[in-house]
């Protein structure tokens, strides 16, 4: 199989040895995978001759964009093959007077924003890992970022896409016109974690870029006080861009690596950014400024300047790099919960991590209800993984507890699939995978994520979900 | 009447009390000039679940349907049995205001949430013609966005959560009560938009906005809708955060004020709308209205405080046809919008209405002249322009000849396979989508 790859796409773009196999065995999770092999197609024709190779030789099919993904959804669990899309990084074009971009998929985002900017526009959606991550990773992911309060995840800034399908079929599926006439095949595909075909181009919206932004930074006390003030902002009838909030130990960690000013002994800060015309972003900012000195702050701080704005930004989409600060390793989970429900669930979840003596990290979307609690560890400790995961698990069934879902922005991947049942019944996850179906054989797509059980997983299925029932009770499943 | 027709009736009868047979009263579920053999009003779920379990099983064709505002859009059905209404299905399920969420039954009407929302300071942001009458479930089977779309998107956009009931008579459900969420495969948006073919839409869960401080509505009258349509193209993009940018012709202006737009007149208009904070509505519209000025339009812009009635009547308007007319909706990007105008008037002599968004390129207009040749001569015109027309209302013989939604492209392989997933008998509005769906 390898040398028919190499025979198909060259032998510069096909990686097997085992040594260089390496650095695809891992994500931005605690999971690995084994792959067999990583093909690095150029075209969407490459594509196709390397998915109909790997049927072929009935080998698992993995997509891959940059491998920051949190879900462990570029894994190739199975083996098999790696189809990684970095090579494939154009930007087509761009369209100012329709506000759109047609882009391969291994297009950086944070490259695709700057772009969109040199014609004044932006692209909305901006995960913190903007700098790596891909527009073919982001639309497998649905990815947010803080922004995604005011303008929507990557499903509402998708119009059309170039999809090859598991059984090596291309067709562009959506429009330029909004609305098209048809299945909403975009809607299914954009969130769908590279399970039912590999984006080999996309048609993305452009938002218009604001005249002008404002961050707000406002130092807390409490968590509580912290809360209240986001509760408040939200309810005033302001939709502000952004509404973030980091914790004491979050604090703790960026301040010595980033100096980002925030005092070491606050337990809360507050991010808050409006953007948009000149005269809404002054009159707005003055009233969330009034809002947020209600609850007592120990301050508040203001930037225009794009640099300050920086400086106050690099805080909070710093902080899991600056985690390594405290601890070698960390787990960053993805609950969201409704939105009144925060308070309490961060209650909840320093103390299981309390409970499992692991120190966490909160920083979060607090306007979405989008949680991340970050676990430190050391996985060199013995036991110290499993601790962590079992953390993680009790944390995910916090948020389900509380009407909420087991991932945001991040995905199910392989990390989360076996929580699914949680949240859907049988018969909701027969209409998904029937979903699947229509896009062809797909058992050997990205095999093993987000459904708990999978085509030729069941012994590992079986582990772990007798691993889940003596943690939760038979009852945890719906 | 046969023998299967009658197991038929006594089946249905069997499991409803609120069954109607009566051929006078079924009229109202008409479709396409074709009447159902029955009518079930669902009030709960369950009765969803059970019509559409004895339907399926004894191979009757289903049409759901909600406040039947849009029941003649889409290729008249190829077969129709019984009508399963739901606008009895009408409550809130579950709202807490301060999570901005809001679950209700499919036959909610819009006009009725709004009121809901409306007393905690809040809204969905969907426009929808009749809305006093369109259902939340109709609006989202519908699936599209209205005038407003620019701003505000679709129903796709605003979804978290559905449940369903499939063809069989299994509920389902997707999403759920949070705003952001990426648990699974994103099933309310493949319902979204897919006009009750794959299953029935039982209850929506929607995310909100906060009514904003300040809402304004103006209107610029032009000499023509061609004035008018280069005056929206110029403020859509001096002024990008418009919430709304309408050109509307005499006709379409004289219709919307005979349905209460009290900024309206028998004479062609461009009509803006902004909000947020007082002086941020103040600063873009101030900006449009400049754009607009360069465009020509030099009269005062005339102001109503009656804003969500006057928009609601424009809105409507995307409903009003004459019995003989043709009603046709064109979307494509928004920069083409004055070549398909030009073309539009070269193809179709006799346009009597015309009300285009210029911030996102949707075109709605009437004709009584249009034939099947004309809207295929359309469809090849406006194709190189990525245009896609669809017939909003005609006479039947056109709808079947012409096609209402034209070619679906490439992406036709993956919809029929979906279709036969989801409704494997084929017995859920048969044949009134996309290619023969």
């Amino acid at each position: 199989m390898v040398r028919e790859l190499i025979d198909a796409i060259g032998e510069q773009a096909v990686v097997w040895h085992d040594e260089d196999l390496l650095v695809y065995e891992y994500d931005g999770t605690i999971d690995r995978g084994n792959p067999d092999v990583i093909a690095l197609p150029a075209s969407t024709e490459d594509v196709v001759n390397l998915i109909k190779i790997a049927n072929r030789y009935d080998a698992p099919v993995t997509p891959r964009g940059a491998g920051t993904g949190l879900s462990g959804g570029a894994l190739a669990v199975k083996g098999g093959v790696i189809i990684g899309m970095n090579r494939m990084r154009a930007i087509l074009d761009i369209d100012v007077e329709n506000k759109t971009a047609l882009v391969q998929p291994g297009v950086v985002n944070l490259d695709l924003g700057a772009e969109a900017e040199r014609h004044g526009l932006a692209y909305a959606p901006d995960p913190s890992s903007q700098r790596a991550c891909t527009i073919g990773g982001n639309v497998a992911e649905n990815a947010g970022g803080p922004h995604t309060l005011a303008w929507g995840t990557t499903t509402n800034h998708v119009l059309a896409l170039e999809l090859v399908t598991a059984d090596g079929e291309v067709q562009w599926i959506g429009h330029e016109t909004r609305d098209d006439p048809g299945y909403d095949l975009v809607g299914c595909v954009v969130g769908s974690e590279g399970t039912v075909g590999i984006v080999t181009q996309a048609l993305v919206r452009l938002v218009p870029r604001p005249t002008a932004v404002r961050t707000l930074l406002a130092v807390y006390d409490s968590v509580r006080q912290a809360s209240n003030a986001v509760s408040a902002v939200v309810a005033s009838g302001i939709v502000p861009a952004a509404l973030e909030m980091i914790d004491k130990m979050t604090i703790a960690a960026v301040e010595p690596v980033l100096n980002t000013g925030f005092p070491l002994d606050a337990e809360a800060v507050l991010l808050v950014e409006v953007d948009g015309p000149d005269s809404q972003v002054e009159a707005e900012g003055a009233r969330v400024e009034g809002i947020l000195n209600r609850f007592e702050p120990r301050e508040v701080r203001s930037a225009t300047d794009p640099e300050e704005r920086e400086t106050l930004w690099a805080g909070r989409k710093g902080a899991i790099g600056a985690l390594g600060q405290i601890m070698p390793n960390y787990y960053l989970l993805d609950g969201v919960v409704p939105r009144t429900k925060l308070p309490d669930v961060l209650d909840g979840v320093y103390e299981i991590a309390d409970r499992y003596r692991l120190p966490v990290a909160n920083m979060f979307h607090a306007g979405d209800g989008n949680l991340h609690p970050c676990l430190l560890f050391d996985e060199r400790e013995p036991g110290a993984t499993e601790r962590v995961l079992d953390a993680g698990g009790e944390i995910m069934r916090l948020c389900v507890d509380a009407g909420g879902a087991i991932t945001g922005e991040h995905g199910v991947g392989l990390e989360k699939r076996d929580y699914l049942p949680w949240i859907f019944s049988e018969a909701d996850m027969e209409a998904m995978k029937s979903l699947r179906a229509a896009f062809g054989p797909t058992e050997n797509f990205n095999p093993c994520k987000i459904f708990p059980k999978g085509h030729g997983c069941g012994e590992a299925d079986h582990q772990h979900a007798q691993h889940q029932i003596a943690r939760f009770g038979p009852k945890a499943f719906v | 009447m046969a023998d299967a027709e009658t197991a038929d009736v006594a089946a249905i009868q069997g499991l409803f009390g609120n069954v109607d047979f009566d051929s006078a009263r079924l009229q109202r579920y008409e479709v396409d000039g074709q009447v159902p053999r029955a009518a079930i009003r669902a009030s709960t779920i369950g009765d969803v679940e059970r019509a559409q379990s004895v339907a399926t099983s004894r191979d009757l064709a289903v049409v759901p349907m909600g406040g039947r505002t849009m029941l003649g859009l889409g290729m008249p059905p190829s077969r129709y049995d019984v009508a399963l209404d739901l606008f009895g299905m009408n409550q809130v399920v579950d709202y807490e205001p301060d999570d901005f969420t809001i679950t209700a039954q499919a036959g909610m009407t819009l006009a009725s949430l709004q009121q809901e929302l409306a007393a905690n300071g809040q809204f969905l942001p969907l426009d929808h013609p009749r809305f006093e009458q369109a259902t939340l479930g109709g609006i989202c089977a519908v699936g599209r966005g209205g005038l407003r779309r620019n701003a505000l998107g679709g129903p796709r956009d605003w979804l978290i959560g559905m449940r369903m009931v499939k063809a069989d008579g299994t509920t389902i459900k997707g999403g759920g009560k949070v705003v952001k969420n990426v648990s699974g495969y994103d099933l309310p948006k493949l319902f979204a938009g897919s006009l009750g073919t794959l299953g029935v839409i039982a209850e929506v869960t929607f995310k909100l906005r906060p009514q904003p401080v300040s809402d304004q509505v103006v209107a610029l009258p032009a000499d023509s809708f061609e004035q008018a349509l280069a005056a929206s193209r110029a403020a859509a993009r001096a002024a990008p955060f418009l919430d709304g940018c309408l050109a509307l012709s005499e006709q379409a202006a004289a219709r919307a004020a005979g349905h209460g737009a009290e900024i309206l007149e028998d004479r062609p208009a461009l009509v803006l709308r902004a909000s947020g904070l007082e002086s941020a509505a103040n600063e873009v519209l101030a900006t449009a209205l400049d754009a607009a000025g360069l465009e020509g339009l030099q009269e005062p812009p005339r102001r109503t405080t009656a804003i969500v009635e006057s928009w609601q009547a424009i809105t409507d308007c995307e409903l009003d046809t004459r019995a003989d007319h043709v009603r046709l909706r064109l979307g494509l990007p928004p920069g083409r919008l004055e070549r398909a105008r030009l073309l539009i008037s070269e193809l179709l002599p006799r346009v009597s209405s015309w009300i285009a968004a210029g911030d996102s390129g949707l075109l709605f207009l009437e004709t009584p002249s249009a034939d099947a040749d004309s809207v295929r001569a359309l469809r090849d015109g406006l194709g190189p322009l990525q245009g896609r027309l669809s017939i909003e209302s005609a006479p039947v013989e056109l709808k079947r000849n012409a096609d209402v939604w034209g070619p679906v492209g490439p992406g036709g392989r993956l919809m029929h396979r979906v279709k036969e997933q989801f409704d494997p008998e084929g017995t859920l509005s048969p044949g009134r989508y996309v290619d023969g769906i």
